[in-house]
């Protein structure tokens, strides 16, 4: 703490520590605040299509030595696959259910999708190297900061231009954000909403995915990753909102500063920082930041 | 307020009592170990479905008065020495009041918001479980439960046991279906509606989450007695999830529907556990056919088969 | 409904009925996470343990009986670990359990042993409580703990000539022991060094900038820690660019020496680390390692093999060493055989202290540094560390 009070460099530490740990939880939240806003589910499994990204980079980029990008876009592609395969499978039968049936769909691909990876990558430690160029410091000003970090600071804001430009300013987008309006009246306009369906929980378990392989260099496969994110992950999109991109975009950010900062003043509390978050939320303002009040039985 | 019992339900209930009194007779330690972890376990999910099935909400953080009943009992016999006639009764007290407390804030609102608050409380439980070592043995654990001479052993604690939750599940029987119980339904069914005729649902649903509590507490401090030991696993979110896939695999809609789903699923657990070592992918396998098949649980599926090969009611 | 419940009934009592006693063979119940996370740890503890059983009953079995194990997962959950002991104890009737992994864990299976009457050995457990405070006649452990660890450190802080120590530990049982053990050896060691700053994180954590950062805002030359497994990976990942490991020498325990976590982690293993392995395939100080390695390499498969099997097999070798001195596996004598009994490892000879019923388990300490011709690092020098507090 008098760190932080004697030494303004620390403190700008901090507050580079913050931004960028937020804009990692804001590119791996992002997909789930999307399938939340759009198909009005919350999606336990985000966790594991995250987990499954950070190894798919680790087969792709160190088992095979096939590039950093690459595992990227295998992630992106890997998860489109099984999110694909889960949509149709098994996720289409429940639009119509209760949500408490579609959560526990989510939760059961949660424990499955746990086994399958440790039956694919075993129960090894392990890790992922920095791409080529990217493992070092860059100079901000006044002290050095890791290179990598930076470069996420940079993606996160990327990732959030292009979700909001497809959501916003596309025609797909515009049909999108009427399908969750007004599904039969769509269908009825002889839109496949099937298909948007589809595409929106695609697109939302690439993101994660991406989240995990571009994670990865900094957050090492290991078994169980996915149950820490996902409970990080649904306290931001709860701070921001469920399903206002504006909202995880703040909401990462707050949890950052929180937890970042959090750590330096009370790290006895680091375990409790995101249940604590969660309740303020709750108690003050439900629906979030930039959530609206929802109907009740919604 | 009628005992509204149907003979058939009522038979199977005497028979199965009856058939519990005499596990011990087969001198089996592993049967009467089973035995007695699955009471308590049954009665766990039974008291979560005061909620779930009553009262139409959806808990996420159940464990946390299992866990509170557990951690009270314990603390109360073992490090203040409290004689079991007060200790107990002190333990399932405190998980009321716990319940009572959450409730107060988490009926305020529902559906997934209501399910989110309550889990941020039951974890905020397994954090203060987990950090205040000096009290809960943090996550070391409470190990060393002193337990009463009277129920020592085996055979005299599976009777405590049996006896409690069977007084237990009496009482659970009379609560919910007594008027209090058909309110709880009403809300169920339709939140809104139940508000018009003069309903007042926040508070009924917040009474529901204090009997489900309470009840809970009961569970938690007989298991803690069992096991000589309360560990903080028993407040974590991995406890609420089990016992509500417990309360879902026997049927919410139904009374015994939990207290068979716990049996079933407690079952399968110990035996896939000597057979393989994916029962998370077992566990999925069968929350998907819950899901995708058999939303009613086991007892649905009881009551189709019948009306299949019986020709209906 | 009754014909359900009939049903039920009657595969409850044959349930009684299959609960075998069968008394021509030595029963051991196993218990290590062979599921979910602690998976890392438990799947190899498992080779060494199968190991160990094999070998032991190629030379003739226990009394010269049949050895034969139990094997249950633990899933890092004490109370399913007690249901597991227990159920080994009352349904397949094992004469003594043997095993664990987290503290908790094995204080709870430890808890079992004591109501039930039956021998645990702890082969992997480190907290210190387990002979101290839960000490009883049926408990006993072959793995180190955390006042030896600390010691080890201290120790290493002295010989390095430091003067400023950053301690991060991760915020539950095991960091804490391993902190109060660390003190008290630079207490011992090396009063004459400041402690500057006293870190943690939570078990867990993924992210360490907040620490890592405050750690070089201290000024320390010196980082003690506790950080094992992914903590340790991903800490080394996110304090290289800071350039950490140029700036402090960073002593850890929690055996991220081990081949485990250097193996995978390749070329990414930072510098400047010292750290501890209960064993090393490269190093064959102790007679009888040699062979020892080689076998486990053909039955794992790989030539580079990991060290938490020779925790799990000492475990087994320490059964057979009491059952055959006590001519039985009478809980009692058992035990009264095991206080006192040195028996041979492949990491040197093992005395099990008779009053605090602690194996006296050392370990390799020493930097990791780069090895010519391969990817990961290795110890060099290797130190072996006795486990002695004097």
């Amino acid at each position: 703490m008098d760190m932080l009070l004697s030494s303004p460099s620390f403190a700008f530490i901090q507050v580079l520590n913050s931004i960028s740990l937020g804009m990692n939880l804001f590119i791996i939240a992002a997909g789930l605040s999307l399938i939340f806003g759009v198909l009005r589910v919350i999606n336990f499994a985000h966790g594991v299509f995250y987990m499954f990204g950070a190894y798919i980079m680790y087969t792709v980029s160190k088992d095979l030595q096939l590039g950093f990008f690459t595992g990227v876009i295998a992630a992106a592609v890997g998860l489109s696959v099984i999110a694909i395969i889960v949509e149709r499978g098994l996720f289409q039968w429940l639009y119509d259910k209760e949500h408490l049936l579609q959560l526990l769909l989510t939760f059961a691909i949660v424990l499955i999708m746990g086994d399958m990876a440790k039956i694919i990558w075993g129960t090894d430690q392990l890790s992922v190297s920095y791409p080529e160029g990217l493992g070092g410091a860059s100079n901000v000003g006044f002290t050095f900061y890791p290179t990598y970090r930076l470069m996420l600071c940079v993606v996160g804001p990327l990732i959030f231009f292009g979700l909001w430009f497809l959501i916003e300013r596309t025609r797909w987008g515009r049909l999108t954000r009427a399908a969750t309006q007004d599904m039969e009246m769509l269908s009825a306009l002889g839109i496949n909403v099937p298909i948007i369906y589809v595409t929106i929980f695609v697109i939302g378990s690439a993101l994660a995915g991406v989240g995990g392989s571009l994670a990865a260099p900094i957050n090492s496969p290991t078994p169980g990753m996915d149950a820490t994110i996902i409970v990080e992950c649904f306290v931001i999109v709860i701070i921001g909102g469920l399903g206002s991109l504006w909202g995880t975009f703040v909401g990462a950010l707050i949890y950052g500063f929180v937890f970042n900062f959090g750590s330096v003043i009370v790290p006895n509390w680091q375990d409790v920082f995101a249940f604590l978050l969660l309740m303020a939320v709750l108690l003050i303002r439900p629906w979030g930041l930039f959530g609206k009040p929802e109907q009740e039985g919604h | 307020m009628s005992w509204n019992i149907s003979r058939g339900v009522l038979a199977t209930c005497i028979i199965v009592v009856l058939l519990l009194i005499c596990v011990p007779l087969t001198e089996s330690r592993y049967l009467i170990d089973l035995s007695t972890e699955i009471l308590v376990y049954a009665l766990f999910a039974l008291s979560l479905n005061v909620i779930i099935g009553f009262s139409g909400n959806v808990s996420f953080g159940h464990a946390a008065y299992f866990a509170i009943g557990g951690y009270a009992n314990a603390i109360l016999l073992t490090t203040y020495g409290w004689p079991l006639i007060f200790a107990f009764p002190a333990a399932v007290i405190l998980s009321g009041v716990a319940a009572a407390f959450v409730a107060y804030f988490c009926t305020r609102l529902t559906d997934i918001y209501f399910a989110m608050l309550t889990l941020a409380f039951s974890m905020l439980v397994w954090a203060i479980a987990f950090k205040w070592r000096s009290v809960t043995g943090g996550d070391d654990g409470f190990v060393g439960v002193t337990v009463p001479a009277f129920i020592d052993t085996r055979v005299p604690f599976f009777y405590f046991t049996l006896i409690i939750v069977t007084i237990s599940c009496i009482t659970l029987w009379l609560i919910c279906h007594s008027a209090f119980g058909q309110s709880l339904i009403a809300v169920r069914e339709n939140l809104t509606r139940a508000g018009f005729i003069g309903v007042n649902t926040r508070l009924m649903r917040g009474i529901a989450f204090v009997i489900a509590g309470t009840f809970a507490g009961v569970a938690g401090a007989i298991f803690a007695m069992y096991n000589r030991g309360v560990y903080t696993e028993s407040a974590f979110w991995a406890e609420s999830a089990q016992v509500l896939i417990m309360t879902l695999l026997g049927g919410m809609y139904s009374f015994f529907g939990p207290a068979i789903g716990a049996a079933a699923l407690y079952l399968l657990e110990r035996f896939s556990n000597e057979y393989t070592e994916y029962w998370p992918t077992v566990l999925g396998v069968i929350l998907l056919i819950i899901v995708l098949v058999l939303p009613e649980g086991l007892v649905g599926l009881a009551k189709r088969l019948k009306t299949r090969f019986m020709g209906g009611n | 409904m009754v014909s359900i419940v009939r049903s039920t009934t009657a595969a409850a009592f044959m349930l009684a009925a299959g609960v075998a006693s069968a008394n021509a063979e030595i029963k051991i119940g196993v218990l290590y996470p062979i599921a979910g996370t602690g998976a890392v740890y438990g799947t190899p503890a498992m080779y060494g343990h199968n190991m160990a059983v094999d070998e032991v009953n190629a030379a003739g079995g226990i009394m010269g009986q049949k050895v034969v194990s139990f094997a249950r997962d633990t899933k890092l959950k004490p109370a399913a670990a007690a249901a597991a002991a227990k159920e080994l104890i009352t349904k397949e009737g094992v004469d003594v359990l043997v095993g664990g992994l987290s503290s908790a864990v094995g204080l709870a299976i430890s808890e079992v042993a004591r109501q039930e009457g039956v021998v645990y050995i702890a082969t992997i457990p480190k907290t210190i409580q387990m002979t101290t405070k839960k000490l009883h006649k049926h408990v006993f452990r072959t793995s180190s703990h955390t006042d030896f660890e600390g010691d080890a450190i201290a120790q290493i802080v002295k010989k390095l000539g430091k003067k400023s120590v950053c301690d991060i530990q991760l915020d539950y049982a095991y960091g804490h022991d391993l902190a109060a053990g660390i003190e008290k050896g630079l207490a011992k060691h090396a009063p004459n060094v400041k402690k500057v700053i006293d870190l943690r994180s939570k078990l867990g954590a993924t992210d360490y900038n907040a620490q890592i950062t405050q750690i070089l805002g201290s000024g320390c030359d010196v980082v003690t820690s506790g950080l094992w497994g992914s903590h340790f990976v991903n800490f080394a990942q996110q304090a290289k660019p800071f350039g950490l490991f140029d700036r402090v020498t960073y002593i850890s325990g929690g055996e991220i020496a081990s081949h485990e976590i250097a193996g995978k982690m390749g070329k990414d293993y930072p510098d400047n680390v010292i750290s501890n392995s209960y064993e090393l395939w490269y190093d064959h100080t102790f007679p009888g390692h040699k062979k020892f390695q080689a076998d486990l390499a053909k039955r794992s498969g790989k030539k580079e093999t990991a060290m938490w099997p020779v925790l799990a097999y000492i475990g087994v070798k320490f059964i057979e060493a009491a059952g055959n001195k006590a001519g039985t596996m009478d809980a009692d004598k058992f035990a009264a055989a095991l206080e006192g009994m040195t028996i041979k490892t492949p990491v040197g000879d093992r005395t099990i202290d008779p009053k605090t019923h602690q194996a006296n388990t050392g370990q390799f300490w020493g930097p990791m540094v780069k090895k010519s011709g391969v990817d990961y690092r290795v110890m060099s020098p290797v130190t072996w560390y006795p486990a002695t507090l004097d």
